[in-house]
């Protein structure tokens, strides 16, 4: 193996043994330089002002959107509530001008019914003799 | 080159006035290395110029590609040996020559070169690099005739230098043995 190794050693590796056409290094740098297709030069692109202002206008745009959207859903909300509340009343008031007695005369009368039924004196043994 | 000398080139690279400028200083600085790493995979003059063409064309037309991850030199080496085995891989085809043997029929080529002037030693020694491998035949060419650094032929190749090292361990054992054997 060391006489193989030799052998390796023994070939000048510093000589060349490939050549080269005279004056091809010369000359090929301007041959490589003719042969490269010629690049469109690219003008940096200008960006339009609407461009550049286009994602911030739409961003602005979605969040008025959603306020007046959330707006008008608690105003409706808002409104719903009163006119149930309203609606209550309106029965209510309808209610005691189609019966014969007032209002008052109808809780005069639960309250002699209750009177006449005993009803005080059981509460009273209830909750006050044991 | 120089990192700042590289860094220099770069600017007149991106820049769309000096880009031809800078191209031809990148030329200047790479072309004969290039044609030497490409020729010694190739062995013929014809050929290696015409890839070398190639290169070049390819790097000019993928400029705005090369994002400086690697430095120059590596991005144009890594052209110059892809384009190389393309070609080889055509040659072989164009031979039938299976994947699994060697590269003989190359020795052809470098004795019908007319810019071929080697010794007998000196074309017993091509002989033996064509029966490596493709990857061990170009890590000994780096390292035997070009003397590359490992780090560099590690970033090149994208080889780790541990293997780069076998790799070329195994190849110098080869050679030998086919020398001998020739002897």
């Amino acid at each position: 193996m060391k006489s193989h190794f030799n052998k390796l050693e023994e070939i000048d590796r510093k000589r060349n043994p490939f050549k080269v056409p005279d004056n091809y290094f010369a000359r090929l740098n301007e041959e490589i330089m003719n042969h490269l297709p010629e690049k469109e030069i690219v003008p940096p692109r200008t960006v339009p002002f609407w461009d550049k202002v286009k994602p911030w206008v739409y961003m602005a745009a979605m969040f008025v959107g959603l306020y007046i959207t959330i707006q008008f859903l608690t105003r409706q909300a808002d409104n719903d509530n009163v006119a149930s509340r309203q609606s209550v009343v309106q029965i209510q008031e309808s209610y005691w001008s189609t019966v014969q007695v007032t209002e008052e005369e109808f809780y005069q009368y639960l309250e002699e019914q209750l009177v006449e039924e005993g009803y005080f004196d059981y509460m009273y043994d209830q909750y006050y003799l044991n | 080159m120089e990192m700042n000398n590289e860094e220099t080139l770069l600017e007149a690279l991106r820049n769309p006035h000096t880009i031809r400028q800078g191209f031809a200083d990148l030329v200047a600085a790479y072309s004969e290395r290039l044609y030497w790493q490409i020729r010694k995979m190739v062995l013929s003059h014809d050929d290696a110029n015409d890839i070398l063409q190639d290169v070049f064309v390819k790097a000019w037309t993928n400029l705005e590609n090369f994002r400086g991850d690697a430095k120059l030199t590596t991005w144009l080496y890594r052209i110059a040996i892809n384009e190389s085995i393309t070609f080889l891989n055509k040659k072989r085809s164009q031979n039938n020559i299976s994947i699994d043997e060697d590269d003989s029929f190359l020795i052809n080529v470098l004795e019908s070169d007319d810019y071929f002037d080697g010794d007998e030693a000196a074309l017993q020694l091509q002989k033996a690099i064509l029966t490596l491998p493709e990857k061990q035949r170009l890590v000994f060419q780096m390292k035997y005739f070009d003397e590359m650094k490992y780090d560099e032929m590690s970033e090149i190749l994208g080889t780790s230098v541990g293997a780069l090292k076998a790799s070329y361990h195994h190849a110098v054992k080869k050679i030998e043995k086919f020398l001998g054997e020739e002897d």
